[in-house]
């Protein structure tokens, strides 16, 4: 048998604990790595999960599904920082409505190499300001902001939200004003919003917007089509969708004053087959309402 | 006589509740309501997530409906209209307006916490009490729940709850006919604390 002198036996000891550690290492990173790539993938489920929630009107559950995704998401940004994980992060921050924190994120998206983060973060940046602008009733410069992001921001979640607070404060201020004043003022809030739903026909919400106004100006007809469109596109959260639905009934209502014998019976026929795929108790019954 | 499935979970919902609010009982079929009408609303999923359930309301979008909508509301309903006659009458849109805000939560979109919480009002038609107390106990209700000393228990508490009233297929009984039994056997329950 051939003898190992003790310096080769030294060596090999010491080539096997460097191999060992080297192993351990890898065992370590690959576990950090494998780790933090399970964490993005289960955030990145919950976020698409919140998402489809939304869509389904279960506002709470999306809440939930978004809150998940966002605990998920921290901690991969803490073990393993990368643009995807800080942009997840900053949109689950967005469904949530935490608009710093999703502002800092789009930022540390972008300084690890995503390249639209840093325009993400401002429109999110204004888009909070403009909201405790708001808060604290400096209405002109919210408005300035608001307008600048509806015209500007390629980014829909700002977007969508820009448009409604802009809806919300202009209809506040048509209400305090009459005749042309209040024309003018609608007219100017309409024209926004239907840019907006020019763009994106597929969004529900822009309709419902669109619809609300409308019928400020009285124009049943073409806020009852507005209105049904949002319910078929789909819209936000239950109270949005019940709201709508009431508006749907009122245009009916009023469009039974409004329109000819004919024209009435024509447009009847037609609502009672919505009413039928809506699966109402009646045209002027939701099938969520209780009875009276 | 023996209990139903429905009551002893609602005993137990009932029961968990007063450890945690044993004063403000009139939390308890607000709460209770509302985590069993989002229930029904879900899918089985829900049970896997955060369960947060839904009160209060955007008021924004209610304050700024045009007259004429705010008067379909007040007329095409038998009880408003005869409890706001005057004021239909005369087009006070000023008051009606104010009352419109509080009252479409509750009666238009069928808010399940603030219908629950108005309950009594509700029975005995008296629409101008809840205009009146409306913001002061809106209000407490939110502070007295944000400052239930432990929220995770709180949120257990209610997500257990739901989860039983799910499982007793409540889907096909109508949320009316169940927010009846609920109210009637918190009253129970309550009275015999009393009593």
């Amino acid at each position: 048998m051939a003898k190992v002198c003790p310096r080769e036996k030294a060596a090999g000891s010491e080539k096997a604990s460097v191999a060992f550690f080297l192993l351990l290492m890898c065992v370590s990173c690959f576990s950090l790595f494998s780790s933090c790539v399970s964490h993005l993938k289960e955030a990145k489920v919950h976020y698409t999960q919140g998402q489809k929630y939304s869509r389904l009107y279960q506002t709470q559950d999306a809440l939930g599904s978004f809150k998940r995704a966002l605990e998920e998401a921290e901690r991969v940004v803490s073990k393993r920082p990368s643009s995807q994980a800080y942009m997840l992060k900053g949109m689950t921050e967005l469904k949530l409505k935490l608009w710093q924190d999703a502002e800092e994120s789009f930022r540390l998206a972008h300084s690890h190499g995503f390249e639209k983060g840093e325009e993400w973060a401002q429109q999110v940046s204004l888009l909070g300001l403009a909201l405790s602008l708001e808060e604290l009733w400096v209405e002109d410069s919210s408005l300035r902001i608001y307008i600048f992001l509806i015209e500007k921001s390629k980014f829909s979640p700002v977007t969508v939200l820009a448009a409604q607070r802009y809806t919300d404060v202009m209809l506040k201020r048509a209400l305090l004003l009459e005749g042309k004043e209040r024309e003018k003022l609608l007219a100017s809030v309409l024209k926004a919003v239907q840019k907006l739903s020019d763009g994106d026909l597929s969004c529900g919400f822009y309709h419902y917007l669109r619809s609300q106004i409308l019928s400020h100006f009285s124009d049943y007809g073409e806020s009852f089509e507005s209105a049904l469109m949002a319910k078929e596109l789909g819209l936000p959260t239950e109270e949005i969708l019940r709201d709508n639905d009431l508006q749907i009934v009122y245009c009916y209502q009023k469009l039974k004053e409004e329109l000819s014998p004919e024209e009435w019976e024509d447009f009847r026929v037609k609502y009672m087959e919505w009413v039928k795929k809506w699966n109402w108790k009646g045209p002027e019954a939701p099938s969520w309402q209780k009875e009276r | 006589m023996s209990k139903s499935p429905l009551e002893k979970t609602l005993e137990s919902g009932i029961s968990f509740l007063s450890k945690i609010f044993p004063i403000k009982r009139y939390l308890y079929f607000p709460l209770l309501n509302a985590s069993l009408f989002w229930a029904i609303k879900r899918t089985k999923e829900w049970k896997e997530k955060i369960f947060s359930w839904k009160v209060w309301l955007d008021p924004e979008r209610v304050q700024q409906k045009p007259d004429d909508f705010i008067l379909s509301f007040f007329r095409d309903h038998p009880d408003l209209r005869r409890c706001f006659g005057p004021e239909i009458r005369k087009k006070d849109m000023t008051s009606l307006r104010g009352s419109f805000a509080r009252l479409y939560p509750i009666l238009g979109l069928e808010d399940p916490f603030l219908s629950a919480l108005f309950h009594e009002e509700m029975k005995s038609n008296d629409y101008r009490k809840i205009v009146k107390e409306f913001d002061q106990k809106v209000g407490q209700a939110e502070k007295d729940i944000s400052e239930a000393k432990n929220q995770s228990q709180l949120i257990r508490v209610l997500k257990d709850f739901a989860g039983e009233m799910v499982s007793l297929n409540l889907e096909l009984i109508s949320q009316e006919k169940v927010q009846k039994v609920i109210a009637e056997v918190i009253k129970k329950q309550i009275r015999s604390k009393d009593g």
